[in-house]
């Protein structure tokens, strides 16, 4: 029951944010609790109407019945930021949870899928190598304070409490969404910086030149 | 955060680890698992030589049938099911489900649907484009399993399995339950041989993934009492792209032997072997036998000797012949031609063996009808005395 119900949140979530995203269109402030009810009712019945016979919130569920929890944590903190300006997860956090996101997905999907002969899922359907990383790598986050380590906390629990349909701890920790939303942000980030890195010595040699020049 | 909450998430992670670990350690109080080998009757208690031949589906309404799978229930009685539809892979095909009484007289009742898109989506509540292939089988208690296939998006790299169980022998059944087995949006996992049983319950079921790579599996499952929830796991049997559709011998306790489907071109029959219960297996080694890229199946006969249904050519699925090991699958020989005809498809083959010591092979004759035939060892060692001379 409490697998069923949480398979709501995520569309749940993702309605919120594109209902936020309209609003937008129109005002400059998405937020105050009254939008936010509104938008969170209507979020609500958008996602239990039924469709084809199911709610429509499950033809999501079809594709993908196991939305990590750090995506769901991604996608309920830009809601929440949107509701009040308020940023649950960093920056720093933001970061963190993209490098795990793309290392998780690396680590996972290439020999899930078949490179090889190695399957690195085994490792989630009961406790193991990665149950313990986990816990390494949590209360390392948790004691340099940062943010992604709650979330990871979140995913332990989850677990525990069986909110996915998925019994593999794997899937709480990373999805194929999570894992490409993670590569992209990284991707660009890396290109941005080389950019960056690529007009600061551009414009340093230009004024090296201009200095040159003006002797 | 401050120092106090770094405390508290400390302690929150320590303990929502402790869980799963406890779980974890709590299960090696449990005896260590086996495989459940039944020792099967000596050919000289199955009687004289005995052969015979039906259709389960008798229904030649339906345009496409395929994939028949059978067991035997407490009582003696013969469940058989399979899916069937316009043609292979088509949004009307169904799993049907037929139950023969025990006795020499009964006959195949009529097949009815026990599931289709519709219903797999109402009891999964999500949305289900086809079903397909589907095994059947029954526990220590009687209850009949049915595990299936259904698919949301794309072909049969696109496949997800499910189970339901009936306590009413198919009567009535349970809602389906999704099998998380695969990470990457759970697809691409299918199931198509026999479960060996476990001691003290359980089963391991050959299943296969067929996407990116294609390579047999193990899912282990137990549970399904009334008020029990299914738990499950699964582990690998080999890698790359070149097997699937594994077919499990239990040998021992702990010793099997797997036969696989041919994807490659090579275009034979290979085997692996475990002595840890499945948990690990042998590289595939390939065998001497021709394999058209098509289904087979094993069935453990008495003095260790094992039965094999297959394609005996390298490009048709147009004749199925059984052929035995002496040597634990090292080598073969052919003993009996079940189909030939020149053109048409026999196909995917599924032995089992009842209490009465009878041995029963389902097929997929003509892609038009479900085709049952018995025999027994006698009749096997007559057929291999035959084919000596």
């Amino acid at each position: 029951m409490i697998t069923f119900a949480f398979s709501f949140l995520f569309p749940f979530l993702l309605v919120m944010v594109a209902g936020q995203s309209i609003v937008g269109l129109f005002r400059d402030n998405v937020g105050g609790w009254r939008t936010t009810l509104i938008l969170g009712f209507l979020a609500a019945l958008i996602v239990v109407i039924p469709v084809g016979g199911f709610p429509l919130g499950r033809w999501l569920i079809s594709i993908n019945a196991n939305f990590s929890i750090p995506l769901t944590a991604l996608v309920f903190s830009k809601v929440w930021e949107n509701a009040s300006h308020i940023k649950l997860l960093d920056r720093k956090a933001f970061l963190s949870s993209c490098i795990f996101g793309l290392t998780a997905g690396l680590a996972l999907y290439p020999m899930a899928l078949g490179l090889g002969r190695f399957d690195p899922y085994k490792f989630g359907w009961s406790f193991s190598l990665l149950f313990v990383l986990l816990m390494v790598i949590t209360v390392i986050l948790v004691f340099v304070k940062n943010r992604f380590g709650i979330v990871l906390v979140a995913c332990i629990l989850g677990y525990d409490l069986g909110l996915l349909e998925s019994p593999n701890l794997w899937d709480y920790l990373v999805d194929p969404f999570f894992a490409l939303i993670s590569g992209v942000m990284i991707g660009g980030r890396l290109i941005r910086e080389i950019r960056s890195k690529k007009s600061h010595s551009h414009s340093v040699s230009w004024a090296t030149r201009a200095e040159g020049s003006m002797r | 955060m401050d120092r106090r909450a770094v405390i508290i998430l400390s302690l929150a992670t320590l303990l929502f680890h402790a869980w799963p670990m406890w779980r974890y350690l709590s299960a090696f109080d449990h005896e260590p698992v086996t495989f459940a080998v039944f020792s099967p009757l000596a050919p000289e208690d199955n009687g004289p030589p005995h052969m015979a031949e039906e259709f389960i589906s008798n229904d030649p309404g339906l345009a496409m049938v395929h994939v028949g799978s059978i067991c035997e229930m407490a009582d003696g009685s013969l469940v058989a099911s399979w899916y069937g539809g316009t043609r292979e892979g088509t949004r009307d095909t169904a799993i049907y489900f037929a139950v023969r009484a025990p006795g020499e007289s009964m006959s195949w009742s009529r097949p009815r649907v026990i599931v289709n898109r519709g219903s797999a989506s109402k009891e999964l509540h999500r949305f289900v484009k086809k079903v397909g292939n589907s095994i059947i089988f029954t526990d220590s208690e009687d209850r009949l399993w049915l595990i299936y296939v259904t698919i949301t998006v794309g072909g049969w790299s696109g496949s997800s399995l499910n189970v339901k169980i009936s306590h009413d022998g198919g009567t009535t059944w349970t809602g389906s339950q999704r099998l998380t087995l695969s990470p990457f949006l759970n697809v691409s996992e299918l199931v198509r041989n026999n479960p060996l049983p476990m001691k003290g319950g359980g089963f391991i079921i050959p299943i296969y993934h067929e996407c990116a790579g294609k390579f047999p599996e193990i899912l282990w499952i137990w549970g399904g009492q009334r008020d029990q929830r299914i738990t499950f796991r699964k582990t690998r049997m080999a890698g790359g792209r070149s097997f699937i559709q594994p077919s499990v011998v239990a040998c021992g306790s702990g010793v099997a032997r797997a036969f696989y489907r041919s994807c490659s071109g090579d275009r034979v029959v290979a085997m692996a072997t475990t002595g840890d219960t499945g948990a690990t297996w042998s590289e595939p080694q390939n065998l001497e036998l021709p394999n058209p890229d098509s289904a087979l199946n094993v069935l453990l006969l008495s003095e260790g000797r094992i039965l094999l249904a297959f394609n005996d050519s390298k490009q048709t699925r147009n004749n199925l012949r059984l052929a035995i090991s002496h040597d634990g699958g090292a080598t073969w020989g052919r003993v009996a031609e079940i189909e030939n005809s020149p053109g048409q498809e026999f196909s995917y083959p599924y032995l089992i063996r009842s209490l009465d010591g009878r041995i029963h092979l389902v097929y997929t004759w003509r892609r038009k009808r479900i085709k049952h035939v018995v025999f027994n060892e006698t009749w096997i060692n007559a057929q291999i005395e035959k084919a000596s001379k």
